[in-house]
């Protein structure tokens, strides 16, 4: 990031909208991931958050979102989400990956350090909520996340604590859709070996489950209508911003690119290994055998891959060369798939038969 | 030689008026620039400094030339009596950081706290394994302060001019044409399938692809005058290309027959109809298309062309379908998406087709199989600026089409000169396959389409 003066960068509109004490409470116009996640490092990068707190709705079309130390291969489905059209998103926060489609609602609470209090800003949550329904049972737990009705989660929270300043973000399940949720947060290939930070699973439902009759402008009008809240002081109105204005929020574009680009997304997961075993015969003498697979990953790229086939299907230093041939590779299907159709090319028969049917099998595991 | 002494009797004028002015920390590390400088043009100087300066020199001149503290930074206080959390590394062993640049983030329960560097220095160690827990107070990192780099503010530069031999550029950028030849390197790792001329090269093209960047960008950076080698290993592709290549020159008896075509008609078509072309099919009409149904066409038409020779068992084998492959160059290699069954197609089609492969490698769904087989290849060097060369074929075919630049040329026209948009063309084949006769014949039949498109309506 790079750090801007307050006062050199904000024009006239943002300026205008910051009251002298107490909170603003905004809305983003944009439901693109990557530039809400930019957004939220923005404000937390360039605004001055001494004596004020930040409120921020925000929701996005569909994508998983993975938390800072996660490893995206072991906490959701790659393949799945690609063939759906499914973006992948790492943001800056710790935590666990959660699904986002446009039925979820995020709420970021940002403040100065000293004033960081994550129970607080689940209380104005679920004070809110009892506002407007308050036949449902909604608490807070020590872990925070907010259960319904004492088992159900509808709400988990990340957050991230800079040099000055500090934001903590929570979910809020309006009425996203289930069933995506459940095919594409499980885990793209078996056999992941890692210490990256891992997500706890939760069962999970939807406000509307429970309440019908509670419309999307209704929980983001209880939300933004903190005027009963005695921290967040008096209410203001819900300001809308447009986190792709360049004049508004400088630099932003640059933090989404970022955060879009496959360095960030998959290279800053932290080092683990794959071991599996791959199942693996010849199309046309179906011929069978096994393998065993041992791939060690850093930074997103394979540092080493190790096969050893069984019964000399194919022979090893064919199977040496094409380890070779990945190492130092993106851990992704379309680059591998490249280096390794010129090493196919010069086999022949049953070699080129095998050996393609063993790359396959490799690739499939990468997601 | 010249600008390096310039640039020490600057620091040497600087350092002489700080050390007149006394301060102490300033004359240290003035002292220090001098004493790691050569010493003979500063001895002259020193002599003629007033003595307290001559004295504070020699008592200096002894003691190390930066300031060496070591200070082990320990796990901030977590907040909200969060008790323990994981590390996870920014920075590593022997990386240089500024002043409040984030080394690592500790994540504690859903949350990432940076954690900033004290000071500028070097880190020293790492004091927790990536992923392993710590809690308030527990040493993360052992940081030697001061500049690992020519960073300090106040020192002048003085390290750079007296090392022989420069380090390379922190960032090699790409090199220079000359060397590399009409390669970008800027390439974009998918190979890019745009709807007009493909950014293709011949396979000859292949043997001058730089090795990685690395070993040419360091010939950047070694001084001029320099002259050293340096040697990289060639890697398993690489040998295994090469490999390829000689033995296709070697089995096949390959020669390469030219023509050249007029392009202003498939110019004029193409800018008739393009805004329309847009419009319906949502994708943009570009010079390929027309190539491509060219060769699928004259394909069709000469059988022996589309077929190879099947070394094994000595057979001729003779295909029924057009399979086209168009060769890219990615970073790691040519790569020839092909494009199935083009005797099918019409323009409209094959560039849905060429859209279509372009897609599927944004979306990383390109397989193994869409990148091989193919009975034809043709490579466009013309995106590079080639007038004119000889394509190599792309074993296990017979036949390969080099397309060039596209240049305003000089031409004979019922008696009379004009100038004309002229592309030249290549076919390289095996002539144990296809003989002279059907090679020309095949050439020409695919000028004829390039040139006027309603010979493919009326079958000529």
């Amino acid at each position: 990031f790079r750090k801007t003066h307050l006062s050199g960068f904000f024009s006239a509109g943002i300026h205008s909208k910051l009251t002298k004490d107490g909170s603003l409470i905004f809305q983003s116009k944009s439901t693109d991931i990557h530039q809400n996640l930019a957004l939220e490092d923005w404000i937390e990068t360039n605004v001055d958050l001494t004596n004020r707190r930040l409120f921020l709705l925000w929701r996005s079309h569909a994508a998983v979102v993975i938390g800072r130390h996660q490893n995206p291969w072991a906490e959701c489905d790659l393949g799945a989400m690609w063939r759906a059209g499914v973006p992948l998103a790492r943001r800056r926060s710790g935590g666990g990956t959660v699904y986002h489609d446009m039925g979820n609602l995020n709420l970021t609470f940002f403040s100065c350090r000293k004033l960081y209090d994550r129970q607080r800003n689940l209380k104005v949550v679920t004070e809110a909520l009892r506002r407007a329904r308050p036949e449902l049972d909604v608490r807070a737990t020590e872990r925070l996340d907010i259960v319904l009705n004492g088992k159900y989660k509808i709400s988990g929270s990340a957050s991230r604590l800079s040099r000055k300043a500090s934001y903590h973000h929570c979910t809020l399940l309006h009425s996203a859709d289930g069933s995506a949720l459940q095919s594409v947060l499980r885990p793209s290939t078996p056999g992941i070996h890692s210490n990256a930070t891992p997500s706890v699973v939760s069962s999970v439902t939807n406000l509307t489950d429970h309440a019908p009759s509670l419309t999307w402008e209704e929980l983001t009008q209880a939300l933004s209508n903190l005027s009963y809240a005695p921290y967040f002081g008096l209410s203001s109105p819900l300001s809308l911003l447009d986190p792709s204005d360049e004049s508004l929020f400088p630099g932003i574009g640059c933090m989404a690119s970022e955060l879009r680009s496959w360095d960030w997304t998959f290279g800053k997961t932290p080092k683990f290994t794959i071991e599996t075993e791959l199942s693996l015969s010849d199309d046309l003498t179906l011929e069978h055998t096994t393998a065993q697979l041992h791939i060690e990953l850093k930074n997103g790229l394979i540092s080493s891959i190790v096969i050893t086939v069984q019964d000399q299907w194919l022979q090893q230093t064919l199977i040496n060369e094409l380890c070779d041939v990945l190492t130092g590779e993106r851990f992704c299907p379309h680059r591998v798939a490249a280096a390794v159709s010129t090493l196919i090319k010069s086999e022949q028969d049953e070699t080129q038969r095998r050996l393609h049917k063993l790359s396959n099998t490799v690739i499939s595991v990468m997601g | 030689m010249l600008s390096r002494s310039r640039c020490l009797t600057r620091n040497l004028g600087r350092s002489l008026s700080v050390i007149r002015q006394g301060n102490k920390v300033f004359s240290r590390q003035a002292t220090a620039a001098l004493s790691t400088s050569h010493g003979v043009i500063y001895n002259k100087s020193l002599n003629s400094q007033p003595r307290s300066s001559v004295f504070q020199i020699q008592y200096f001149r002894t003691s190390a030339a930066y300031r060496d503290d070591v200070v082990t930074v320990k796990t901030p206080a977590f907040a909200e009596s969060v008790t323990e959390g994981d590390v996870r590394w920014e920075k590593a062993v022997g990386d240089t950081v500024t002043e409040d640049e984030v080394v690592c983030e500790i994540e504690t329960d859903k949350t990432s706290v940076q954690v900033p560097s004290p000071a500028a220095g070097v880190i020293e160690e790492l004091l927790v394994p990536d992923g392993g827990k710590v809690e308030g107070g527990t040493p993360l990192f052992k940081l030697r302060k001061g500049a690992g780099a020519p960073k300090a503010a106040e020192a002048p530069k003085v390290e750079a001019p007296p090392t022989a031999s420069p380090p390379p550029p922190p960032s090699p950028t790409s090199p220079p044409p000359s060397i590399v030849g009409p390669i970008p390197t800027t390439m974009p790792p998918v190979p890019p399938v745009p709807a007009h001329a493909m950014a293709a090269k011949p396979v000859s093209a292949i043997k001058p692809t730089p090795a990685p960047a690395a070993p040419v960008a360091q010939t950047e950076g070694v001084v001029k005058g320099a002259r050293t080698e340096s040697r990289v290993k060639m890697n398993r592709m690489r040998l295994r290309i090469a490999q390829r290549l000689k033995e296709a020159q070697n089995t096949c008896a390959m020669l390469t027959t030219f023509n050249e075509v007029d392009m202003s008609n498939i110019s004029e078509m193409r800018k008739s109809y393009k805004d329309a072309f847009l419009k319906k099919h949502n994708i943009k009409l570009g010079f390929m298309s027309a190539f491509v149904k060219a060769a699928a066409y004259a394909l069709s038409d000469q059988p022996a062309v589309n077929a190879v020779i099947d070394d094994t068992t000595k057979e001729i084998v003779y295909r029924d379908y057009v399979d086209i492959s168009v060769a890219v160059a990615t970073p790691k290699g040519l790569v020839v998406p092909v494009i199935r069954n083009v005797e099918g197609m019409n323009f409209a089609d094959i560039e849905k087709a060429i859209n279509l492969l372009g897609e599927k490698a944004r979306k990383n769904e390109l397989a193994v199989e869409d990148m091989d087989g193919g009975t034809f290849t043709i490579s466009n060097g013309g995106v590079f600026g080639s007038m004119f060369g000889t394509p190599i074929i792309n074993p296990p075919q017979s036949a390969i089409l080099g397309m060039h630049g596209i240049f305003d040329r000089p031409v004979a026209i019922g008696g009379k000169v004009e100038i004309r948009p002229m592309m030249y063309v290549a076919l390289t084949y095996d002539h144990r396959l296809i003989d002279g006769r059907e090679a020309v014949t095949f050439l020409r039949k695919i000028k004829s389409v390039v040139e006027d498109p309603r010979v493919l309506l009326l079958d000529m």
